[in-house]
């Protein structure tokens, strides 16, 4: 006993030192994976207090180009409004349509933090889990995808944004529907990469790439970027192929998060799948 | 004013800066601006390494929660705290230090300086990067985001001490 006191005394420091590592790093990958508690993140009540206070200031730095981007989404969708549409056929009659069913609703919010210059951003957004916005949700911008719900607290939540390790968004390049994995090596916020492309395919540069949404988390055909360069990597027989994002995380503010009202159907569904050890990687 | 306000006052200070100023700062091209390791430099001469690295955790907490780093950031500190009695040691006068000076650049001179809080903020950053990035393939790449955020960050800590530190009376 006396003993082991003594050693205490000698490794003191280093103990001390030790185990404040071992709780800081044991945190560390323990909240990126899955987050047990908002206390730690932005979505804490304090925290995101304090953020909007800051928001309340910078938020206008941005206020022209914002409202540009706005406006140009409004005339975007002004086109597809049939009032501004010339009518080819006259006397045609409206019918109450039962053919077509809303599955995705949308949740507009802001973003009241965010970083692009680590190796894991993470976007605040001022919406919470009072307007309905729940962990795993998508969320998008008007110009293309920004990630999925981390976290959630009562007024806020914690996107885990595509400039992250492991965020896996399913995507197709456009005109022949290659899917693909979205990926991000940590480099440059501008671009980002396709996995799992085989090689004997042909690509052109610049054809658009957009969401999948096979797995009811977006829905199909959000923007995410066009094909900038293809790499072939040395040793596989696939593409690395070079996506630039058509969204400007550096200076993101308006987002929606994505409900799908038939998540749990899809999910109940699937989940009767018996597991299948090497696919749980895709999402 | 007491030592222990002066540190209170500077631990808030640096949190807030940090939190609000220099994270809110996105310039690209691996430019990461962290101050806060300053905070720890700073802290007067006969601090314990105990205390150090439980001031260095709280800092390093903080700042995690308002950068989303959960922990990160904390890990990185306690490092550096453990190692400032070593360096400290390394580049001690013969007949140790004052304790009426502070390590700050206008007390200890532009050379101590330099080399001490160097060391110590490129451990800072170089545990920093690889624990961010944890792929050894790419440690050419976790050097460069050292060599690129310390710099900056340094220059930047030796402005602010200007700003944020008197001259220690008694010289």
């Amino acid at each position: 006993m006396r003993n082991l006191i003594a050693f205490l005394r000698r490794f003191q420091i280093f103990l001390v030192f030790a185990s404040l590592q071992i709780i800081s790093l044991v945190i560390y990958v323990q909240f990126l994976s899955f987050p047990r508690s908002q206390y730690l993140t932005t979505a804490s009540n304090v925290t995101a207090k304090v953020l909007t206070w800051e928001n309340d200031v910078t938020k206008h730095f941005d206020l022209s180009k914002n409202n540009y981007a706005l406006q140009r989404e409004n005339i975007r969708l002004r086109e597809r409004l049939p009032e501004f549409m010339y009518t080819l056929s006259a006397g045609k009659v409206k019918v109450e349509d039962t053919i077509f069913k809303q599955q995705y609703t949308y949740i507009p919010g802001m973003v009241i933090n965010s970083s692009v210059t680590r190796r894991n951003n993470y976007f605040t957004l001022n919406i919470g889990s009072k307007q309905g916005v729940k962990p795993n949700m998508g969320v998008f911008s008007d110009k293309g995808v920004v990630g999925i719900v981390h976290n959630t607290s009562e007024h806020y939540c914690v996107v885990k944004s595509v400039l992250t390790k492991d965020i896996n968004v399913d995507v197709i390049i456009e005109p022949i529907h290659l899917a693909g994995i979205l990926k991000w090596d940590g480099h440059d916020p501008r671009r980002g990469s396709i996995d799992g492309i085989s090689n004997d395919l042909r690509i052109k540069k610049w054809s658009r790439v957009i969401t999948r949404g096979g797995s009811g988390i977006f829905p199909k055909g959000i923007p995410v970027g066009k094909v900038e360069r293809i790499e072939s990597i040395e040793g596989e027989p696939l593409w690395n192929v070079v996506v630039r994002y058509s969204e400007d995380y550096r200076t993101l503010q308006r987002v929606y998060v994505v409900k799908n009202v038939m998540i749990e159907e899809q999910q109940a569904l699937e989940g009767q799948i018996p597991p299948d050890e090497e696919e749980d990687v895709l999402r | 004013m007491n030592n222990l306000t002066k540190n209170i006052i500077r631990f808030i200070v640096f949190a807030v800066l940090q939190t609000l100023i220099f994270n809110q700062l996105e310039i690209g091209y691996g430019f990461h601006l962290m101050i806060h390791p300053l905070f720890i430099m700073l802290l007067p001469f006969e601090m314990g390494v105990i205390s150090l690295m439980g001031l260095a955790f709280l800092m390093g907490i903080i700042i995690d929660i308002f950068s989303n780093t959960y922990g990160l950031h904390a890990s990185s500190l306690v490092m550096m705290a453990y190692f400032r009695p070593l360096v400290f040691k390394f580049y001690g006068p013969r007949e140790g230090y004052d304790p009426l000076k502070e390590p700050s650049v206008f007390d200890m001179g532009n050379r101590w300086f330099t080399y001490v809080f160097g060391i110590l903020l490129l451990i800072h950053h170089l545990w920093y990067f690889l624990v961010e990035i944890f792929q050894f393939n790419q440690f050419f790449f976790i050097l460069q985001k050292t060599i690129f955020s310390a710099v900056p960050s340094f220059l930047i800590c030796l402005l602010l001490q200007s700003f944020l530190i008197k001259k220690s009376k008694t010289k």
